[in-house]
């Protein structure tokens, strides 16, 4: 007699199409009745025990139990912002008074990638990074990801929450991890080839840089044990389908990611569907505000995504500003209920830079860039300032095919100017730069370089 | 099992735990017991449940 091997979860549980069809594809009346019971309750717990909430509330004159509708949230509690936490916890290192719970209970600090200026630190509570795990987890089950799959993370893990996070979320899951820890390139794709895992965790870029070193080994990635890549860290496959498709065609895998702020949660997982992300609204909620007038934007309208984390009661965030552009959808096909970001993040609010009388976001020029034929995926920005102008200069690697071919390289540029002349009505320089040259990162991918002046940028880019 | 039965029984497990963290002298044994009673109530927040969102603190007022 055979019977069916033990396995982590039972029957019904594995066919699941969700991780928790529960709360996933809850109506958005009982999703807001629930907000709003939890935003009460948070708004007690900040003003009782956060020294910072309390004095910018008092400040504001409003006390918690203020809050009687998700309108009152929206309306009075002051918006927040990460250079307040950043300049309150330079004052009184390391977290001064945004901490909301005595020390005993912080069992994890992170910090921030510091690409806009100085790293933020983040307490985790162990319950916070339980709730921040569980959020990767949605996204990867979405995917097809499960218990039986193993996990490799490429990169170091430093203080980066990231790909912390992704850890607490694989203990969740259940599946086996292996790190690449300190490897170089070439150490992670022999790793990979020794190990077999069928799951890769990596900044998109570095998915690609991989695949770049891995054509130099000879080997061919697509007949690895890969079968997906899930990335966060900066725009992946989602905000740029070139992206998707290099990393897929490269890997012969299917690629997801999230949409995640180190200091907030890996807040919005990856819909199956693959054309943007869903809020995962048991740890987040949200709102678009116009960062010009500070009112609500409309669904379907392009606005800034003002974000209240339930998943950090050590550092709580109520308001937060993230500086991302997104475009919220209240339904979507894939059957969850949870607000979904098209395209993930649009854009970003601090990342402007007004040329000639045109604003213009870093992810906008990105996006062009990324479907110009011969333009590679290493490419920089660099702000500069003449006279009373600033000036953007993208400068970019040409494509590995046609790398002999020089007189393609200024082609490729000025179609990626024509592009985005057409597109974002500017006229940008773009110029092409040896291939290699261009710096290579296993986090962040630093794309922006501004040169201004400093009294031209931003108090966090100075 | 229907949510609101899945919740109950939830909910009477956590009921059992509560004394056992009161009562326990032994900082390994309390420690996981606050451990499955943290997971329980993630499943009741999990859930849709409108419950604490502060559980730690929960445990110290209590002590």
């Amino acid at each position: 007699m055979t019977s069916a091997p033990p396995s982590a979860l039972g029957r019904a549980a594995r066919e699941s199409l969700f991780w928790n069809q529960a709360t996933e594809t809850m109506p958005r009346a009982r999703l807001d009745a629930l907000h709003l019971h939890r935003l009460q309750g948070l708004a007690r717990y900040a003003y009782d025990y956060s020294p910072f909430y309390r004095r910018k509330w008092d400040a504001a004159g409003l006390k918690p139990q203020d809050i009687r509708t998700l309108e009152d949230f929206k309306r009075k509690v002051p918006i927040t912002d990460k250079s307040e936490f950043i300049q309150l916890q330079q004052e009184s290192p390391p977290y001064g008074p945004t901490l909301a719970l005595p020390e005993d209970f912080i069992v994890h600090h992170c910090e921030t990638s510091g690409t806009t200026g100085l790293p933020l630190g983040i307490p985790y509570s162990m319950i916070d990074t339980v709730r921040y795990g569980e959020s990767w987890v949605y996204g990867w089950w979405g995917l097809g990801i499960r218990p039986a799959d193993t996990l490799y993370f490429a990169f170091g893990w430093g203080n980066f929450a990231g790909f912390w996070s992704a850890y607490w979320g694989a203990r969740r899951l259940g599946c086996r991890v292996i790190s690449g820890g300190g490897l170089d390139t070439k150490g992670h794709i022999q790793a990979i080839q020794r190990l077999k895992p069928t799951v890769l965790i990596s900044t998109p870029t570095f998915a690609l840089r991989m695949a770049a070193v891995a054509a130099e080994m000879g080997v061919d990635l697509v007949n690895s044990s890969i079968k997906y890549t899930y990335h966060a860290g900066e725009p992946g496959p989602t905000a740029l389908p070139a992206m998707r498709a290099a990393i897929e065609r490269a890997w012969g895998a299917k690629a997801g990611e999230l949409l995640g702020i180190a200091e907030v949660d890996a807040m919005a997982p990856g819909c199956p569907n693959g054309d943007g992300v869903h809020l995962n609204e048991m740890n987040v909620f949200a709102w678009s505000m116009d960062p010009a007038t500070g009112g609500e934007v409309a669904d379907g309208e392009i606005g800034e995504n003002i974000v209240t984390a339930y998943a950090q009661t050590a550092q709580p965030l109520l308001n937060y500003r993230t500086h991302d552009l997104v475009r919220r959808r209240a339904s979507c096909s894939c059957g969850r209920t949870w607000t979904k970001f098209e395209g993930s993040v649009l854009g970003r609010t601090d990342f402007m830079v007004t040329v000639r009388g045109t604003n213009v976001y870093q992810t906008a020029v990105e996006n062009i860039l990324a479907e110009v034929p011969g333009v590679s995926m290493h490419y920089e920005l660099v702000l500069t300032r003449e006279g009373d102008n600033d000036i953007m200069t993208v400068r970019f690697e040409p494509e590995k095919s046609i790398t002999d071919k020089r007189s393609l390289w200024e082609e490729a540029g000025k179609e990626a100017a024509e592009r985005i002349h057409k597109s974002l009505h500017v006229r940008l320089n773009v110029v092409p730069v040896e291939p290699g040259s261009l710096s290579r990162y296993e986090l962040k991918t630093k794309r922006i370089f501004d040169q201004r002046p400093k009294e031209f940028r931003r108090a966090l880019d100075r | 099992m229907k949510t609101d039965d899945l919740a109950g029984r939830i909910r009477q497990a956590r009921e059992l735990i509560a004394p056992a963290i009161a009562g326990c002298d032994s900082p390994q044994i309390e420690t996981m017991l606050r451990g499955a009673d943290m997971e329980l109530y993630l499943a009741l927040w999990n859930l849709g449940e409108a419950i604490s969102v502060r559980p730690e603190l929960d445990y110290a007022d209590r002590s």
